[in-house]
């Protein structure tokens, strides 16, 4: 599998650590049920099959952190975005939302 | 005290190489800093060493060369300059003193060594190990690059010349990555002499 960094280029899985699901959302650690949502957040995945957005870190190359749009079942890649960019959007629609 | 104290070559092991279609020098005589842009400092700092140097920093992985220096683009918002210490120069000492508002400049003048590889064979020789393509058409004058060769992390760049490279990574690898390098290049030499 190859991973196109948005630095970089088209790179080796070697160069790059799995860190795991980019959908999930740390939770409101001072909410009443923060006990049960944190083993949610930390533990509960349900793992379909098809596509997953994962976070990957270029370990040995630029050092970015990366959202990855891969299907687990192909491991094609449909879209490899910058994870700042990703947590910019993010906040930008919570703020507007709020 | 301070007379007794010698600096000590990182590639003591490496007899340099020098033949017609393939040199390894080590470069011993770099000043080297990193440095990082500051929060939605980027245009700054690039107006700085611009205004400095006359030369506009990469934002992607590429070298630039001004008079008597060199700036590697060294990740997202992260460059390396490089320069002959000749008399004296520190390169830390005189990018804090230009960018100390905006930038966080660190020494690499130590930490990081600097081989050289030059020759009809290098881009041959180091592909053997560097998993990135290193073909011309999509490695040429002034890439640069962060991956790894031999499983050791590394800058590198090439030079003007087509077929001459620097690589940096950190001191304590330079007698692994030598050792890499001078039997690769033992394998490849006869075979295509």
């Amino acid at each position: 599998m190859r991973i196109a960094c948005p630095y970089c280029g088209e790179r080796s899985l070697d160069e790059f650590i799995y860190s795991g699901d980019a959908t999930v959302r740390r939770p409101d650690a001072s909410a009443p049920t923060a006990s049960e949502d944190y083993v949610k957040y930390v533990y509960e995945r349900t793992n379909p099959p098809g596509m997953h957005r994962e976070l990957w870190y270029h370990a040995a190359g630029c050092h970015a952190w990366l959202v990855v749009s891969r299907d687990i079942s192909t491991h094609a890649i449909s879209s490899v975005e910058l994870a700042k960019d990703v947590a910019l959007a993010n906040n930008q629609a919570m703020k507007e939302s709020a | 005290m301070a007379n007794m104290l010698k600096p000590t070559s990182a590639f003591s092991h490496l007899d340099p190489l020098s033949t017609p279609s393939l040199s390894v020098a080590p470069r011993e005589d770099l000043t080297m800093a990193s440095f990082a842009a500051g929060k939605d400092q980027v245009q700054a700092v690039m107006a700085t060493i611009k205004s400095a140097y006359g030369v506009d920093l990469p934002r992607r992985p590429a070298r630039v060369s001004g008079k008597g220096i060199a700036f590697v683009w060294a990740g997202p918002d992260q460059w390396l300059a490089v320069a002959e210490r000749g008399a004296n120069r520190d390169m830390e000492r005189e990018l804090k003193s230009l960018l100390s508002a905006m930038a966080s400049v660190v020494d690499q003048s130590d930490g990081r060594v600097v081989v050289r590889v030059s020759g009809p064979l290098s881009r041959q020789v180091l592909a053997k190990g560097i998993p990135i393509d290193l073909h011309p058409r999509a490695f040429g004058a002034n890439a640069a690059a962060i991956t790894h060769a031999s499983h050791i992390g590394v800058i590198m760049w090439q030079l003007e010349d087509a077929s001459t490279f620097e690589l940096a990574m950190f001191r304590s690898y330079a007698d692994s990555f030598a050792h890499w390098l001078i039997e690769t290049a033992e394998a490849t030499l006869p075979a295509t002499a």
